[in-house]
């Protein structure tokens, strides 16, 4: 083999390096400022809520499943911690929004689950009702009314710091995540109940064959991706200190946007979470390169939507 | 069987036709203008609009797809018309628009039919794309029409004092009745859904008619955005954020079903007109608008979950 098919096989297996690297130099020499210290911090800033909601999205689609009710549990999730609050002190309101994404995950399974929606496209429909009800639920406990975070009596540093506390350059919901995906990445990679998850995703059947509980490994898919939600939320709204009930629109496109973009098969079985963080972060140099030329919101939602129906395509080709 | 089991079997075959006339029944003993000509004929006219959407996307369901699109195809559609009518006359704006709908419509089918990508993701990030694109061609602003015949057209009462709308449901419900009914293409659609592997096997060009099942829908979300717009004399990105969700689950509440291969236009009709009947109660009734969207999110919940029961009763059966 000679150096060019090297290099060939090599832009074709990393795709998404190839494209990040290519990114960073192309704004880098738009933007001189773009390599520095504080932008770099900056950068790893922007990780925040996405990526939460990213990794849950990558155990859900390894799983065989793609949750489209992350919306949903992001908004309610939101106005319901921020809500909490006052009632429970602040490490008692986030392990109770915590609990509730995980509550709003269990429902998702156990509808799904009961009526037998065992395949993606099935289950697709019912997240989405679901990511209904839950907004709809989300305007309805606050009466449509956004929440501020300095409105509240009690203390919220804990929150703050989530949402915008810093270790040096590098922000506190970076290393967060950084810790939550190595321990996702150990859990589906050396553990039996994450090999059985993968299986279930790749196969359903052969798994139900092989004495795997399926309907058990699809309800921890779906607890551990409404708790990662949930996460997500806390980290967004500690973040801008308000909680609107409309915070979550359209969370569920972007999230599957970073996952497929980072090689995550939509058919399952096949991924990992590191590749999600790959994904992630093409995603926020791909917005920030449009935002330094100039862009409009609008027509980068068309290219994100371009950019999602051109990846879903090549993963399609690529299974075949 | 007895009359009671039979009658059972019957209730469970026609749930939405149920549901309307419950109802309608249980409306009677509330004091409200509910049973005045005019919300009637305003409820008949507000379905309208939906009910034509619902036509196009129950021969794609058919077929064994889904259309997500459609809401942001409907808000586009009518503001490229209200655009264009400045520069041309107003029915080659009008087929400019239709023409853009069965061009996202061909699009649509193309992934889905040619490249196997699932429909409702590939759907749902075209809508998400024309919604951008409808935001950047009017800045996210309502854009208003200039032109009054435009409004005359969804507005105007050409017959006996009949609104022209619903003659226009009226006429495409029994046209897309007779294609789906009684012409080769629709019965082709029923096979194509109902088992696509036999279908193409046996001689139907699967593929063609899956794929001109989408350009139909795109083509008719567009006709419907023009009605939109005229009706509403304005052009807005705004419109159609909850349309596609309610005009799909309104097919699969009248019994066309998104395993494919069953339903038809009366049924969607009838679904989507239980929708709307659903919603004017609980307007009338004068309950609190979240609550409303609790309530049709649990109800479209509900429906979608008998709708995989039944299919596993029935895999399990076989």
């Amino acid at each position: 083999m000679d150096a060019k098919t090297h290099i060939g096989y090599f832009v074709k297996n990393n795709l998404v390096l190839v494209t990040i690297m290519i990114l960073t130099t192309a704004t880098a020499l738009i933007e001189p400022k773009f390599l520095t210290v504080a932008n770099l911090g900056n950068l790893m800033n922007q990780f925040g809520p996405l990526s939460f909601v990213a990794l849950g999205m990558t155990l859900a689609i390894i799983g065989g499943f793609i949750d489209l009710s992350v919306a949903g549990i992001v908004s309610l999730c939101a106005v319901f911690t921020i809500s909490m609050i006052d009632v429970l002190g602040q490490g008692g309101a986030l392990i109770a929004g915590l609990m509730a994404g995980a509550a709003m995950g269990l429902l998702n399974a156990f509808i799904v689950v009961s009526c037998g929606a065992l395949t993606q496209a099935k289950a697709l429909f019912i997240t989405y009702g679901l990511s209904a009800v839950y907004s709809a639920a989300a305007l309805l406990y606050t009466d449509g009314a956004t929440q501020h975070m300095s409105h509240l009596t009690s203390r919220t540093d804990l929150f703050r710091a989530v949402g915008s506390g810093r270790a040096g350059f590098i922000p506190a919901s970076f290393l967060l995540f950084i810790v939550i995906m190595a321990l996702l990445h150990i859990f589906l990679v050396r553990t039996q109940t994450g090999r059985e998850i993968c299986l279930t995703g790749a196969n359903i059947t052969a798994a139900d064959l092989s004495g795997i509980p399926v309907k058990r490994r699809i309800t921890l898919v779906f607890v551990l991706s409404g708790m990662l939600s949930a996460f997500g939320a806390i980290v967004l709204f500690s973040r801008i200190t308000t909680a609107s009930p409309l915070l979550g629109a359209n969370y569920e496109t972007n999230a599957i946007l970073a996952v497929v973009v980072g090689g995550t098969s939509l058919a399952g079985g096949r991924g990992s979470v590191v590749r999600t963080m790959l994904g992630v972060m093409l995603v926020i140099l791909l917005s920030n390169c449009l935002n330094l030329l100039g862009v409009s919101t609008y027509l980068q939602s068309v290219c994100k939507g371009a950019v999602l129906i051109i990846a879903i395509w090549l993963d399609r080709r690529r299974a075949k | 069987m007895s009359v009671v089991t039979k009658m059972v079997k019957e209730i469970e075959k026609r749930k939405a036709l149920t549901a309307i006339l419950l109802m309608l029944f249980m409306m009677l003993f509330f004091d409200t203008r509910f049973y005045t000509a005019y919300n009637l004929l305003d409820m008949l006219n507000s379905a309208a609009i939906l009910a034509m959407l619902a036509f196009g996307v129950t021969i794609v369901i058919i077929c064994g797809g889904c259309d997500f699109s459609i809401g942001s195809m409907m808000s586009l559609a009518g503001i490229i018309t209200i655009k264009l009518m400045d520069h041309m006359p107003l029915g080659i704006a009008i087929a400019a628009a239709v023409a853009c709908g069965a061009l996202v419509g061909f699009i649509n089918g193309f992934l889905v039919v040619k490249q196997k990508t699932e429909p409702f993701i590939i759907t749902l990030g075209m809508g998400m794309l024309l919604k951008g694109i409808a935001q950047q061609i009017t800045d996210a602003h309502p854009v208003p029409a200039k032109n009054l015949s435009y409004m005359k057209i969804a507005n105007g009462k050409l017959l006996f004092g009949i609104p022209n709308l619903i003659i226009i449901m009226v006429v495409m419900l029994l046209l897309f009745y007779y294609i789906l009914r009684y012409t080769s293409f629709g019965r082709n659609c029923y096979a194509v859904g109902g088992d696509y592997n036999v279908a193409s096997q046996s001689g139907i060009r699967a593929e063609k008619i899956k794929w001109s099942a989408f350009v139909i829908c795109g083509a008719m979300a567009a006709f419907c955005g023009v009605l939109l717009s005229s009706k509403l004399n304005t052009g807005s990105s705004i419109y159609g954020d909850s349309t596609a969700l309610s005009v799909n689950c309104g097919c699969v509440v009248g019994g066309t079903s998104f395993a494919g291969g069953v339903g038809g236009i009366p049924q969607s009709f009838i679904g989507l007109l239980a929708i709307q009947v659903l919603e004017n109660c609980m307007n009338m009734l004068g309950i609190n608008a979240y609550v409303q969207q609790v309530c049709e999110g649990v109800i479209i919940l509900l429906i979608l979950w008998f709708d995989n029961y039944t299919q596993k009763r029935k895999e399990e059966a076989v």
